[in-house]
Order: C-alpha cells, then sequence, then structure tokens
C-alpha cells in the first residue's frame, strides 16, 4: 500500500524541478543587480517635467542632503528652493562613505537619479555607461561656475559633471597634544610618539596617494608597480599607530577626534570649522609635500525618470545662495564664481584655506586628486593592508 | 486517487518554501561561485573567463593575508563561543534551579535589551560605553583608578571591546538553548544521585551536566556559527589589527570592490559554517524524552 505524502523518489525529482527553477531565478537575481547592462542614454522626446515620477533617487555623500529634507541636519541650505517647489518627501539619499564605494554603489546598487561623485571618479562612471550629459541650458546658474572646473568636468566634450565643491585632504591635529615640530609634513602620520592616537580614512587611493607622497613619488595617482610595493609597505609599517581606520566622518572621525581617543586624523577641512568651533585646540595640517586637493560635482543617471527634476535640484545646489551658505558652513570651496571672498565670514580661515582663488586645488603643492589607470591593483592592495 | 491527492497535496505545501529557498540561498552562492572563478564580474566591460587564480591566491599563495586573517577569525571566534557558553551556563542554572517563579521574568529581563537593533547597541557600547568620555572611562575616573582624562587605551577598537560586544550579544541566545534543557529535566534523576551518595557537586558532575550537554553544544552552536560571518561588531568597536574575516569580505564587496575575490572568500566561509553544522548538527536536539536525545 503506497504511503500517503511524498516518496523519496517523487521528493527528488520534484527537487530537481524546482532547483531548475531556483537557477533560472539566478537570472531574476541579476537582473535585479546587473552589472553588465549598460543603458544607453535614452533619446528625445522625454516627458515633461509635470510628467515626470519627481521621486528623486541620489547617491550622496552625508550631510549633502538638500535643506528641507527630513535627513538634513547639518545645517546646509542647498537645495531648498527645489524642496519649497517640488515637496521634499519623496526624495531617498544612498550614502557613501568613500569614492570607491560610491562607484560600486552607482554600479550595481542603482539605478540613481543623481550622483555626487569626484572628479577622479569622472571617467568610471561614464566609461561603465552610469551617466548621461547635462543639459546645461536647463541650468541657468551653469554660466556662473570655474570655467576649469567645468572644463574638467567633461568626457569627450561633453558636460557628464557639474562641479560644485572643492577643497582639501590633510591631517587634522591637536596643536595642544602634537609637538609642533613634528607637524610638518605627512610622516606625522608615520610618527610613532602618537602611536593609538592617529587615525586615517578607510579610503583605498587616498590612502596610497599620502603614502606616495611621503614617499617622494612625482605621480601619486599613476604609480608602478613597484611604486605601489612600496606604498603598500609604508602602509603596512604606519597601521600600528592607527586606533582605526574610519568610515565616516560624522559618526567616527569627528566624535573619535572631540574626545580625544584620537589626536591626529585624515581630514577635510570642514572637521577644522567643526572641532575648532567645539572649541579644540585643532589646525589642519600644511604638508611639507602637499595637501591633497579634490572636487566634486553631481553626475545625471544614464537611467533617470527624473531628468527635468534632476537638472532643477542641481540648479538648487549651484545657484549663488545655495554656494555662499555652503561656504559659510562647511568652508570648502564652491564652483560658483559670483560667491565673492567678502561674502565668507571668517576671513582668516578663508584666506588660510585660499577660498577665494579659483585655481586653488590646483595651485602651489596642492595635489589634486585624479583617476588612477591601476584602481583595481590600488583597491586590492588596500585589502591587503587591511587584512595584514 | 486518495494516495495521489495526498501526495500532490502535501507537494504543493513543499513547494513554495522551496522555491524561496533557492531562490534566496541557493541562487546566490551559485551567483558567489560563477563570480568566484571569474565567470561574472561586477565591472562593466571588464573580461571574464574561467579562472582559478583568486582560488589559488587565497588557498595557496605565500602569506596570503587574507587566509591569515580567515585562521585569526575562527581562533578568536572559537574563544567567544567557548567563553559565551561557559559563562551561560550557570546563568541558566540559576534560572532553571533556583529563581523558581520569578524564572520566567529574569528571563524576560535579560532578554529586554534585545527588543532594540543590534546596530544601535553596538554603537552605544562604542560612543556611550567604551569611548575616550565614555562611562566606563567616567567610572574608572571617579574611584581614582586611571587618572581623570586619560582614557584606558585598550577599552575601545580593540580584541577586548570586540569580544564585550560579542559576549554582550550572544549571552541570551546561548543561554536559552542551555535552560530550556535544565528546565525540561527529570529532577528525579537529580533525586536519586542523591540518594544514592553523591554530594552536590558529584550529582552536578554525573547527572546534571551530562543530560545538559545537548543544550551546550547547541548554545555552542549558536554563537559559533554567526559569529563566523561576524562584521559589525568589529566594524564599529575594532581597531586596524582586530578586523574579522566577514570584514573583508563586506570591504570586497564595498569599500574596495572585487567582487571576485570577495567570492572566493565568502564561498570559503560558506563551506565552514556547512563543514561545522554538519559537525554540530546531529546535537542541534534539546529534547530530552527518552529515545529522542542525542548526546
Amino acid at each position: 500500500m503506497p504511503r500517503p505524502g511524498i516518496d523519496r523518489r517523487t521528493f527528488l525529482a520534484g527537487t530537481a524541478g524546482v532547483f531548475g527553477l531556483g537557477i533560472g531565478g539566478i537570472g531574476l537575481l541579476e537582473a535585479c543587480g546587473s552589472t553588465s547592462s549598460v543603458a544607453s542614454v535614452s533619446p528625445s522626446p522625454r516627458p515633461p517635467l509635470a510628467q515626470e515620477p519627481g521621486a528623486l533617487s541620489i547617491l550622496e555623500w552625508g550631510g549633502y542632503e538638500a535643506g528641507g529634507t527630513k535627513a538634513q541636519t547639518s545645517g546646509l541650505q542647498a537645495g531648498t528652493t527645489y524642496t519649497t517647489k517640488y515637496g521634499a518627501n519623496g526624495i531617498t539619499y544612498t550614502y557613501i562613505t568613500n569614492d570607491d564605494q560610491a562607484l560600486q554603489k552607482a554600479t550595481s546598487a542603482g539605478p540613481f537619479d543623481l550622483m555626487h561623485p569626484c572628479n577622479e571618479n569622472t571617467k568610471d562612471y561614464v566609461d561603465r555607461g552610469l551617466v548621461q550629459p547635462w543639459d546645461t541650458s536647463l541650468l541657468p546658474s551653469f554660466s556662473q561656475l570655474n570655467p576649469g572646473l567645468v572644463k574638467a568636468g567633461q568626457v569627450n566634450g561633453k558636460q557628464y559633471m557639474i562641479p560644485w565643491d572643492w577643497g582639501y585632504g590633510s591631517l587634522l591635529y591637536r596643536t595642544d597634544k602634537i609637538d609642533a615640530a613634528d607637524a610638518t609634513g605627512w610622516e606625522l602620520a608615520w610618527n610613532s610618539k602618537y602611536s593609538g592616537k592617529i587615525s586615517l580614512w578607510n579610503g583605498a587611493s587616498t590612502n596610497f596617494e599620502i603614502a606616495a607622497l611621503k614617499l617622494g613619488f612625482p605621480h601619486m595617482d599613476n604609480l608602478s608597480s613597484d611604486q605601489l610595493s612600496q606604498a603598500k609597505a609604508a602602509l603596512i609599517q604606519q597601521k600600528p599607530l592607527n586606533k582605526l581606520y574610519w568610515d565616516s566622518e560624522y559618526n567616527q572621525e569627528q566624535p573619535n577626534f572631540q574626545s580625544g581617543t584620537v589626536w591626529v586624523t585624515y581630514a577635510w577641512q570642514d572637521s577644522l570649522v567643526s572641532m575648532t568651533q567645539a572649541g579644540l585646540k585643532a589646525a589642519f595640517l600644511d604638508p611639507s609635500q602637499g595637501r591633497l586637493s579634490w572636487f566634486c560635482g553631481f553626475m545625471l543617471g544614464a537611467k533617470t525618470q527624473n531628468y527635468y527634476h534632476a537638472h532643477e535640484y542641481v540648479e538648487s545646489f549651484i545657484n549663488h545662495d545655495a554656494c555662499a551658505q555652503m561656504t559659510n558652513l562647511f568652508y570648502y570651496g564652491t564652483s560658483n564664481t559670483t560667491v565673492q571672498p567678502s561674502e565668507i565670514k571668517d576671513q582668516t580661515l578663508a584666506a588660510a584655506l585660499d577660498l577665494g582663488n579659483p585655481q586653488a586645488i590646483t595651485s602651489g603643492k596642492n595635489h589634486l586628486q585624479s583617476w588612477a589607470p591601476n584602481r583595481s591593483a590600488l583597491e586590492l592592495a588596500w585589502q591587503e593592508v587591511t587584512a595584514s | 486517487m486518495v494516495t495521489l491527492r495526498l501526495r500532490v497535496g502535501r507537494g504543493v505545501f513543499i513547494v513554495p518554501p522551496l522555491v524561496v529557498v533557492l531562490l534566496v540561498l541557493i541562487g546566490p552562492v551559485i551567483l558567489l561561485s560563477l563570480y568566484s572563478l571569474n565567470l561574472r564580474t561586477n565591472i562593466p566591460f571588464a573580461p571574464t573567463g574561467l579562472s582559478y587564480d583568486n582560488w589559488q591566491d587565497f588557498l595557496r599563495g605565500p602569506g596570503n593575508p587574507f587566509r591569515n586573517r580567515f585562521v585569526y577569525s575562527m581562533e578568536f571566534t572559537l574563544v567567544v563561543s567557548i567563553a559565551t557558553t561557559v559563562a551561560a551556563y550557570p546563568l541558566a542554572y540559576y534560572l532553571a534551579f533556583h529563581a523558581r517563579r520569578f524564572r520566567y521574568t529574569l528571563l524576560l529581563l535579560l532578554i529586554v535589551p534585545f527588543f532594540t537593533s543590534y546596530l544601535l547597541r553596538v554603537v552605544a557600547w562604542s560612543d556611550v560605553m567604551l569611548n575616550e568620555n565614555g562611562v566606563v572611562n567616567q567610572v574608572l575616573w571617579a574611584i581614582g583608578v586611571q587618572p581623570r582624562g586619560v582614557g584606558v587605551g585598550w577599552l575601545l577598537y580593540s580584541n577586548f571591546s570586540i569580544f564585550l560586544v560579542l559576549f554582550y550579544s550572544w549571552i541570551p541566545f546561548v543561554a536559552l538553548p542551555i535552560f530550556a534543557v535544565l528546565e525540561n529535566m527529570d529532577r528525579s534523576l537529580i533525586e536519586a544521585a542523591r540518594d544514592l551518595g553523591a554530594g552536590p557537586l558529584g550529582a552536578f558532575a554525573r547527572v546534571t551536566f551530562p543530560l545538559s550537554l545537548p543544550g551546550v553544544i547547541s548554545a555552542f552552536v549558536f554563537v559559533l556559527i554567526p559569529t563566523t560571518g561576524e562584521f559589525i561588531t568589529p566594524l564599529y568597536v575594532g581597531g586596524p589589527y582586530n578586523q574579522l574575516f566577514g570584514n573583508e569580505i563586506q570591504a570586497f564587496f564595498g569599500n574596495s570592490p572585487n567582487w571576485n575575490y570577495g567570492a572566493v572568500l565568502a564561498i570559503s566561509l560558506i563551506a565552514v559554517v556547512l563543514v561545522l553544522t554538519l559537525l554540530f548538527g546531529r546535537f542541534l536536539n534539546t529534547d530530552l524524552r527518552e529515545g529522542v536525545a542525542t548526546a
């Protein structure tokens, strides 16, 4: 008498069938996070703004959310004109903590309507088909932008990046804890006197740039295989001095510096402003080898269904008032050249950071972070440093 | 006809969860395998083709840092699992044998912190308890153990902080299966041991503990398996040298994207977890009815 239920053979046959379904399901899974399908720029005509969904999906750094959104807590007012006009509820932000992660998220976690990467990755975004060129005629403030940065945001003559913010990367240090004689160059991060009180960023390319500058390599973003090995060895040598490699500026870097857990940290200049406002005696190192410098901007998603909304959103960031407020908040430079040095509240700090100089990031000893042809090798090398 | 109906009926019940398991569990593992063999890549337009290079580098590369990190992580996981299980036993014993009518209230109190998010609890340890100006250092300053303003260096971003947070996180889950076994234990066996002349320690060593072993092993496995892939706690409270293997995998899929190499590490970890599950699976039974207990 056959037993009720499933016998072994039936079960195995059924399982095999369903397993086949699972294999087929991989296609579905792949479709969810496809990395190899590249969208081409959708040809005109596009639906007018009123017919767009309007719920912008944005890949962004923490602190840069549009004014008027619930996520915005840093005090930034840029974007307020957009959220006032169209509302803020539909905007969603996906956060990034470093450039390599940003590129990966743009590739596999999208599609996004807008992204906010930095200069060194522009080519990668274009090469991977993640972005499309802007229609600069839809951006009234575009003509006010720094021509040098605008030019640098072009690939194959097309405007893929709308530059917005620029600044420096260096070591922020406690002047009451660090001897002035030790604060002369990037070697401060290698000074064993401050072992356990140092914190570098968990940013692969940046740390190799720092090591390259310390080692005196002339092209920090185009290291030969031998130079890469030397830089890796230098970072492994530096590793024991670190308290941690920080990931989040607002959740790790600044709180640890403020609490005294860390006395020397890789930082951008907004941390100098925050920490001095918090009453700490801090300085932003001017290394003998030069600071790192950067500029970032907005890129338009290749698959966006919010083409006109995205332009309006970006216009609400690059206009004069938004840029002036951003500079006075973070003390980053702005791409909008109509923002005059006289509008910056702390003139001393503005002068120290050369914020009135449109060519600041490429002048003097500053090293503009640029596209690295051997990015994959560099990222693997950084992983080996962290695992060593 | 009746048999056929029953057969089809029961089969139908199995199919949906089986489909879900295959889609969300087996499917990704197959995908990972493809990545690990370079048959797929996360970088658009990058060349693909069968390659064992990453596997060879991980398994045989001289001084491979990821393999070393793997060994380190397994050792750390073992220490955490043993320590948590050993510490949870007296807790479970007290609840089962001495707390009497308060035992379920106490058990609830033990679990209450776990009504909040795991991530929030980890951040609370990092930002509120262990940091330079945190509660622990403040107490040490107040009682004069540590000079005021000077925090204990190893409290945070160290092996100690990872161990402490994992220990805290797992202990209720570890205590539960031990408690369940002890609670269901036939007390007359202990009474018989005492009647036959065994002292309290002797009765514990010869009766109570051996009978509670299924729960102890279950508890050990409950910590061991999830801790092998742990990455949140080391990420928030670990220093540069304390990151676990899970952090390396996470970084390969995020911060330093190289999904092909990351997949090799992930598959290796899955294999280890599978082996552990097979090894300990037979003990994952806390039913002490005669003939059912397996240890």
